[in-house]
């Protein structure tokens, strides 16, 4: 049962990525990542669900609310990260992207995956069914 | 009515104004940064020396560096 859900969502999810590598100028490439460290899509080879583990991990640990947009810019190129629930769509640049642009991109990519946070929200209340058995 | 020399002078000091601002924040931008946003709409800035700086540039260039490799 999970694996078919699974599988829809990585459908969801290439798609939506393939049409944010076509729309967004300067995108290099870019990963969805749900919560778990599933990668869902990638449209270049990375180390994706590590490096967005450590990326969250780095924010979560501080005692302030939680983090849901980063945008790191280095002299290699800008990395954009959003999440919203158990999703995450990390996004990689050239220098000197429009943040606002490229962060409204990633906001509905992450807007046209429903069938991605169904499924992150059935694995959130299983954990917690779960837990509290 | 002003004269035509000074109306010239007055345009190529704006463009020369305005390629000099242009430049100057190019500069500014071109320092590596990390900004974060949280739930609740805060913003906020994270220096590159701070620890939580260093692990997000640590990422960053680690997912930059990989970025080379088109599937």
């Amino acid at each position: 049962m999970r694996a078919v859900s699974l599988a829809v969502a990585e459908d969801d999810a290439k798609r939506a990525l393939a049409t944010l590598v076509e729309t967004c100028a300067g995108l290099r490439s870019g990963a969805i990542v749900a919560a778990g460290g599933e990668l869902l899509a990638e449209s270049a080879e990375g180390d994706w669900s590590a490096q967005v583990r450590r990326l969250w991990s780095a924010l979560d640990g501080e005692r302030k609310p939680p983090a849901t947009q980063v945008h790191v810019a280095t002299e290699a190129g800008e990395l954009f990260a959003v999440r919203s629930g158990a999703i995450t769509v990390v996004a990689l640049t050239d220098r000197f992207a429009l943040a606002s642009l490229m962060f409204c991109d990633l906001r509905s990519v992450l807007r046209d995956l429903p069938a991605v946070a169904d499924l992150a929200d059935g694995e959130a209340a299983l954990d917690a069914e779960r837990k509290a058995a | 009515m002003q004269k035509p020399h000074r109306f010239l002078l007055d345009r190529v000091a704006s463009y020369a104004e305005e390629g000099s601002a242009y430049l100057r924040r190019r500069r500014i931008r071109s320092q590596p940064f990390a900004r974060v946003w949280r739930e609740g709409g805060a913003v906020e800035a994270v220096g590159a020396e701070t620890e939580v700086g260093i692990r997000l540039f640590k990422v960053a260039n680690a997912l930059l560096g990989e970025a080379a490799r088109p599937k």
